[in-house]
Parts: structure tokens; sequence; C-alpha cells
């Protein structure tokens, strides 16, 4: 197929999923500061926390350092604002959907129309609420509405996609998106040190903000606290939005889609990758061992995400480049 | 209406005669730990308010947390379950002192229990009588000699609480059988802070979700010895019990199995659930069925909702039930009477928390003055629950006096007297965003494992008819979000608690596409030159 276009469909993927997992944490944000779950012992969902996971203040090209926060801390209704309403933050959940419609406008042909309704309507009816009201009073419901769509999106792609290429690169989008998501909030929520016991609010917090909790209490015999959540977001591999999960199907779309997937880097990084994590899982908690793994892993799968652009799609940025 | 002036949620209130009120004082300004609550209700208006309450009742539909009501007609319907959006406050310092009197209290009543099936030294101290305990319905006769692992045998209770005309708390009425109301304390909690998040800025008010946690630590801590971890199940008697909600939502909040009486079997004075992979051991049920139902060889032989043997198996030691089988017989109305003695007898201390005045009305001279005083009295009969039968003397006719006389006359053990405590008001939305004061009782969540630990706030019911005292749900009351505030309250005001360690370095997130950032804003900024119809971004959609 082409580059380009599997390019599209591994955004779009990416596009719908960070919209759905940044209207998740949100909400959860917005539950642990209203209800008064965040903790003062150095980990919380804060407002800041989102932002820092979100990294809503895209680098400047040619810059080093990103620039530094603003000393003011961010509050509830300025961080809400620029993360779900702000059409010119890229990292809102509106400019998420708009980019989505975007591409599925430019993949007409290949995906199903359902699909391509689906994302029409979810960005029309964004468009429709009054979000400003809506943040202000009773946010829920737009992050509600947010999730419900991502799932009628991905069950169409389930009912009426052809299981070929694209919708390998589609997939594939959708789980190295949510691995990095869950992987980015893990990092900027745990505290370095030690995970035995305690911070057992901040860990629901942590859970609600994944939609995971009725899975972990079900899946695992232990209160929840932040060692143990952390453990099952990242081994647990009959959790689907777990990490392990996610790399293990990224994984096996990378090697539906890939002509050659015996000698693919991406491919073949990712079996390592799996099997680091089988190992880390059973290996015994030590000291920071567990906030080390959690940086290994997504460090690998930023090399991941380089080795996908390279093998697959750097044809036709080459071509971009020369127009 | 462009003209009206503009209203508030707050205008003419006054808080009735004889009763005092949770946010307001007398002359309707807030109590300083209302302050801040207060102006964010008025800054919301009645408008807001309104609106707040059909979004509320369309989400509670959605979720499925209803009740069923019986309408005039007598047809059963279910109905959003009546959240009244404006929370009840208690400051640090009152709750601590309910915590305490909550927590001595069901230590004494856990005492009493062990007493009543053991060594009985409370009667013959000469406290209680005997002939009381063993004719209450309650008493367990299998149980008797049993003692229940860990010696706790209220492992989770709610004891309703008022406070009266003086500004006091006082116990109404305690629970240790089965209370229900905890899945709504923490459903409450949650559409609160979806509905009107507002409210809670300015204030930290103290997280309820750890309950299940609480509950499942403890039925833990009860359970008989296991190799490897204890089971626990919940025990439901079925979807159509009225509390059926409440059973499955703990039992999926706490990731335990939620069983039918079907699901469970004793073989060999074991208790055993029904798998897909074979028998599995059971070390823990807690139980929402009633003690008569639970085993139909040793309580009622018609109750089809009980497992046969289960008794044989709690008497073996090989499987814990909470609450403990007999408890019944502590919160019995009429043995209510008793608990400030029990608390003296058992614990040599003073109880903090007062008993309602309460007279028991088998002794002749007693009666005598109550049935005079009919007419200022509450009467309850011993054996109901819900609210059913209570006779409120100021509020009923003449006839309705007499007949209740007649009724105390031929079965005075049928029936307690208490004096009328005027329940306290609290601010309550009335169906057009304007509040009025309506009658508010609390029932707080003790859970008992390891030692007593009971969840900030709890259930707070509002009888939502003007006047009426009634907060029974089953009569027309509702419920509020009750807040425990921290001590901190006022000088925490930043929004949102920082971390004080710094997020460690992310790699950046991209936004990429197929032709680069620069070239993507080209063709969009060339997109919003050409085309007049929908823009890229939604906000330009409309």
């Amino acid at each position: 197929m082409l580059a380009r276009i599997a390019q599209e469909l591994f955004w779009l993927g990416r596009d719908v999923t960070r919209a759905e997992h940044t209207a998740r944490m949100l909400d959860g944000a917005f539950h642990a500061d209203v209800a008064g779950v965040s903790g003062e012992r150095g980990i919380a969902l804060s407002w800041e926390g989102v932002v820092a996971t979100i990294g809503a203040k895209p680098p400047v090209p040619g810059e080093e350092e990103p620039a530094l926060p603003d000393p003011e801390p961010l509050g509830r209704g300025e961080v809400a604002r620029l993360l779900t309403l702000d059409t010119d933050s890229p990292a809102s959940v509106v400019s998420c959907v708009a980019r989505a419609r975007e591409r599925g406008r430019t993949l007409r042909d290949v995906i199903s129309t359902e699909m391509w309704e689906a994302l029409n309507s979810f960005y029309l009816s964004l468009g429709r609420y009054d979000l400003d009201a809506a943040v202000r009073t009773g946010p829920y419901s737009v992050y509600q509405e947010v999730k419900e769509r991502c799932a009628l999106f991905w069950g169409l792609v389930d009912r009426t996609m052809l299981r070929d290429e694209g919708r390998a690169f589609l997939e594939a989008g959708d789980r190295i998106e949510e691995a990095d998501m869950v992987l980015r909030m893990l990092r900027v929520t745990v505290p370095t040190g030690s995970l035995d016991d305690g911070y057992e609010n901040e860990a629901l917090g942590l859970l609600h903000a994944v939609g995971g909790f009725q899975a972990y209490r079900r899946a695992v015999r232990y209160p929840p606290t932040v060692g143990f959540v952390v453990r099952f977001l990242l081994f647990d591999g009959s959790y689907p939005s777990s990490v392990a999960s996610s790399v293990e199907s990224l994984r096996n779309a990378l090697f539906a889609a890939d002509a050659q997937p015996r000698s693919s880097p991406p491919v073949l990084r990712l079996g390592r990758l799996i099997a680091d994590l089988e190992l880390q899982r059973r290996a015994p908690d030590a000291g920071d061992a567990l906030t080390e793994t959690l940086k290994r892993v997504q460090d690998e799968l930023e090399l991941v995400d380089h080795d996908i652009d390279t093998r697959y799609f750097a044809i036709a940025a080459l071509s971009a480049v020369h127009l | 209406m462009p003209d009206a002036i503009e209203m508030r949620p707050i205008e003419n209130y006054h808080v009735p005669a004889g009763c005092c009120d949770e946010l307001l004082a007398d002359d309707g300004t807030p109590l300083p730990h209302a302050v801040s609550l207060i102006e964010a209700l008025q800054r919301l208006g009645p408008e807001a308010l309104h609106a707040a309450g059909q979004r509320r009742d369309t989400i509670f539909m959605q979720q499925g947390i209803t009740f069923e009501i019986a309408g005039s007609d007598g047809e059963r319907r279910d109905r959003p379950f009546p959240l009244d959006l404006v929370p009840r406050v208690l400051t640090a310092a009152e709750w601590t002192t309910i915590k305490r009197g909550l927590a001595q209290r069901i230590r004494a009543l856990n005492a009493f229990v062990d007493d009543v099936y053991h060594a009985h030294e409370i009667v013959r101290a000469g406290i209680v009588p005997w002939s009381l305990i063993v004719s209450r319905p309650s008493f367990a006769r299998p149980v008797h000699g049993v003692r229940a692992p860990g010696g706790v045998y209220c492992h989770v209770s709610g004891c309703d609480l008022v406070r009266g005309g003086d500004g006091r708390w006082r116990v109404l009425e305690d629970n240790v059988r089965t209370p229900s109301g905890i899945s709504y304390v923490l459903e409450n909690r949650v559409a609160m802070t979806r509905l009107v998040p507002e409210l809670f800025a300015g204030h930290r008010v103290r997280a309820v979700d750890g309950y299940p946690s609480l509950l499942l630590d403890a039925l833990r801590a009860v359970a008989p010895a296991a190799e490897g971890h204890p089971t626990v199940v919940v025990w439901t008697p079925g979807p159509l019990n009225s509390a059926y909600f409440e059973h499955a939502f703990l039992a999926r909040q706490m990731g335990v199995e939620l069983v039918e009486a079907s699901d469970l079997v004793v073989r060999d004075a074991v208790c055993y659930m029904r798998t897909t992979a074979g028998l599995q051991r059971v070390h823990t049920i807690y139980r929402r069925v009633d003690d008569d139902f639970i085993d139909p060889l040793e309580f009622r032989p018609d109750s089809l909702l009980g497992v046969p043997g289960l008794v044989r198996a709690y008497r073996a030691g090989t499987v814990a039930i909470a609450n403990a089988i007999g408890t019944g017989v502590a919160d019995d109305k009429a043995i209510y009477h008793y608990v400030p003695e029990m608390i003296r007898f058992y614990m040599s201390e003073e109880p903090i928390l007062d008993n309602v005045p309460t007279y028991l009305l088998s002794d002749d001279l007693i009666r005598k003055e109550v049935l005079a005083r009919l007419a200022e009295l509450v009467v309850k009969p011993t054996s109901e629950s819900g609210g059913k039968g209570v006779f409120i003397g100021p509020q009923a006719s003449l006839a309705e006096l007499e007949y209740q006389a007649r009724l105390i006359e031929d079965q005075p053990n049928q029936f307690i007297a208490q004096e009328l405590v005027h329940l306290s008001t609290a601010p309550t939305e009335t169906g057009d965003g304007i509040l009025a004061p309506r009658h508010v009782d609390l029932r707080p969540f003790a859970v008992f494992g390891d030692e007593i630990r009971i969840v900030p706030g709890g259930l707070t019911r509002v009888a939502l008819r003007a006047g009426s005292m009634i907060v029974n749900s089953s009569q027309g009351g509702g419920s509020k979000d009750t807040w425990v505030l921290d001590d901190e309250t006022q000088s925490e005001l930043s929004p949102g608690t920082l971390p004080t360690h710094r997020p460690p370095r992310l790699p950046d997130v991209r936004y990429g596409g197929w032709h680069g950032q620069e070239q993507q804003q080209q063709q969009q900024q060339q997109q919003r030159q050409q085309s007049a119809g929908p823009g890229p971004g939604p906000v330009a959609a409309h």
C-alpha cells in the first residue's frame, strides 16, 4: 500500500486513542481534584502533572531545552481549556479529533464509510457542544462523549474494515499511542524510590485515570497501593490497556503488516522489548527498579516509533521534501 | 423573565422553631464552616442548580442508580435515586466526636452480642433482663456458644444519628444487621463532583472512596486460616431485592464474586462455591440475607434463599459470616434502651453519644405515664424497620391517638416510646432551584475487622416533604452528599496540590503526519483562506 496512506492510517489510530486517553486522564484528574483524592506526599494526579504528561507545550524545533513551565501553577480551568477545547494547542482533545477527521477525509477510499461517518460526526458533535460552559459546570459529560465516540469508532473498525495491511497500521498507531500515554502518566505521577506501601488514594486516582479500576479489582488480590498498580498497568497481560498488552499487540500488528517481518527492525526491537518486560515482571522489586523500567520502556518505544518511520514511511516524507 | 429580579437559591429561608440548621444560623447568615459553600451556591443561582438536577436524573437513569417506588396506583416503577445537590457539611472537630462515640458504641454492642451467646454477664449483673433478650425475634438460638473469628460479630454497622434542637448529637437507632446505603454515599460523591464541581472550590473534603478497600480488608482479616488468599464473596438474595444495586456495587468495587444461594454449597461442614473449575472453598461471606433465611435446616425451613448446612459450617469455624448470625439482638429497639448501660458495663466509660430518651412499655407505671403523654411522644414497633408503623404523637389525630393507645395496651412489649427529637434541618433544593429547610439525619458506616474504621461522613438522609421527619427512602426521603472538612480548610485554596518532585523529562510528544509540521500549517492556512465553510477547528464550525 502507499506509504503516505499507511502513515495516515497509523496517525489516525494515534489521534483517536490520544483523544480518548486525554479525556480519561482529565476526567480522572477532575475527580481527584474535586473529591480531594490528591495527596500531599509527592504523587498526585495534579494539573501540572497532566500537562507534563500530555506535553501540552510542544517543543519549538531547533530549541534544545523545552520552555520552562510557568512559575504560576496551572489551575483546573486553564488546564481543562488548554487540553480540551483549545484549537491552537495540538494536544487538546478537540485538536486530536480534528486531525483524525482530516486524516479520515484523506483516507475515505481506504476506510469504510461508516468509520468516516463516525469520525465526522464525532468532530461535528464536539462543535455543537457549548464546550466552554460544559467545562465550567460539568466536564464529565464531554469526556463521556469522547470516550463513547472513540469506542464507537473502534467498534466500527472491528465490524467493517478489511483485515488488511491498512488495518494493521491503524491498529499499530492505536497501540503505540496507548502504551505511550500510560507510560507518560506513570512516569509523571509515580515517585522515585521504594513503592512498597501507602499512596492508596493516589493509586486509585491513577487507575481511574486509565479506566482500569474494576479490572484491577478483579485481577489483583492486593489493595491498590502504588507498587501494585504500577506493576498492573505495566505488566498485566490480561488487561488490554497495560503496557505489556499494547506492546504485544503492536508487534503483532507490525508483523502482519510487514512484507518481511523477520528482518524488520521495529518488529525485532519489539520482540526484545516484550521479552524484557516479561523478565522485569519476574524480577524482584528493588529500589528504583520500577521507575527505571518505566524510563527504559519508554525510550525503547521512542526508538520503535523511529524505526517504524524509517522502515515504512520515510519514502513518502522524502518525496514531500523534494516537492 | 427579562425584568424579573435576580433570584438567589437562599431567600426567605426560615429555620423551623425548635430546630437547628446544619448550614445557617437562625438569622439566615451562614455558619462559619459553611460560608464559602453558601457563597458558591448563591453564585450558582437557581437556574444552574435546577439544570444540574435534571442532568443528575438523566445520569442516574443511565447508570441504573435507581430504586423502585410504588406509585399511587400501586404500580412499581424505577425512579432515579433522589440526591439533593446541596451537601451537608461537618467540621473536623465535630466528626472526631462522632467517630469516637460510634467506635465506643459499636465496641459495646459487639461485646453485648458475644455476652448474649456466651457468659451472660450483663444478665447476671442485673442490667438487661434475660427474658427480654430471649423474647427478641432476632435472638438466634442455633449460634449459642459459637464464637466468631477474632471475636468480631458486628463487622459492618450503620447507626442513625440525629441532631436535636439543642445542637447535640444523639443516636436514634442502631443497625448491626445489614445496614444499607453505603453505595449511595460513594455514588453521591462521584455524582456531586461531576454535576456541581464548583461547590467544592475552596474546600478540602475528606475522600470516601476507600470504603470498599476497608471492607475487603476487614472481611479478609476475619477469615479462618487459609492457604494463600482467603476467598471473600458477597451474598445477595437476588436481583429482586431492593438493595441489589448496593450488593452488586460492593462486589464490583471489591472485585469479589456476587453469589446467590444456589451458588453456595456446604460439604462436610465446609462452604464452597460452584465455579467452572469445580467447587472452590469460600472463607468469608459478606451476607445481605437476613438470619431467618440463611439456613433452612436451622431457621425458617421454608426458606428458598438459604444454604442448607451453612450454620453447621459456621459452628465448625470453617467460614466467617459477616455480620455474624444473631447480631440482630443488639439492634433491637427494645435493647436500644440499654446501650448506654452496656457502654458503662463493658467499657467502664461514659457514653460519648447519648440515646434519645426511651421508655419500655412493659412496666405498668411507665406505661401509664406514656399513655398520658402520648400526644407528645413517638411510638415505634420494636420489630419493624424502615420507618414502618412509626407513630408521631404531635402529628396524630384524636382517633389515631386512641387506636395507638389500644395497640399499646394490648401488646406493650411490641412497642417503645421515645421523646420527639426535632431533627436538624439543612437547605434543600425544592424543585425550582430555591432552597428550603428540610429535616435530615445521618448514618455513618463503620467497618470492624482488626479495628473499627469509619468512613468520613456517611449517608445524610433528608425528608423531602416540608415539615416531615420521616427520612426513609421508602417513605419519600432523599439523600445528600456529606462532607467532612479537613482542618486546614480555609488556608489551602490553591487549585490542586503540587507534586513536590519535578516530573522527569519525557520524550517529546509527536503530532506528526507525513508532511512536516510547517507544511501542515501552511496547508491549514490555505484551507482557512479558501473555505468559508467548516474550518479546521470545531470552534469555527459553529
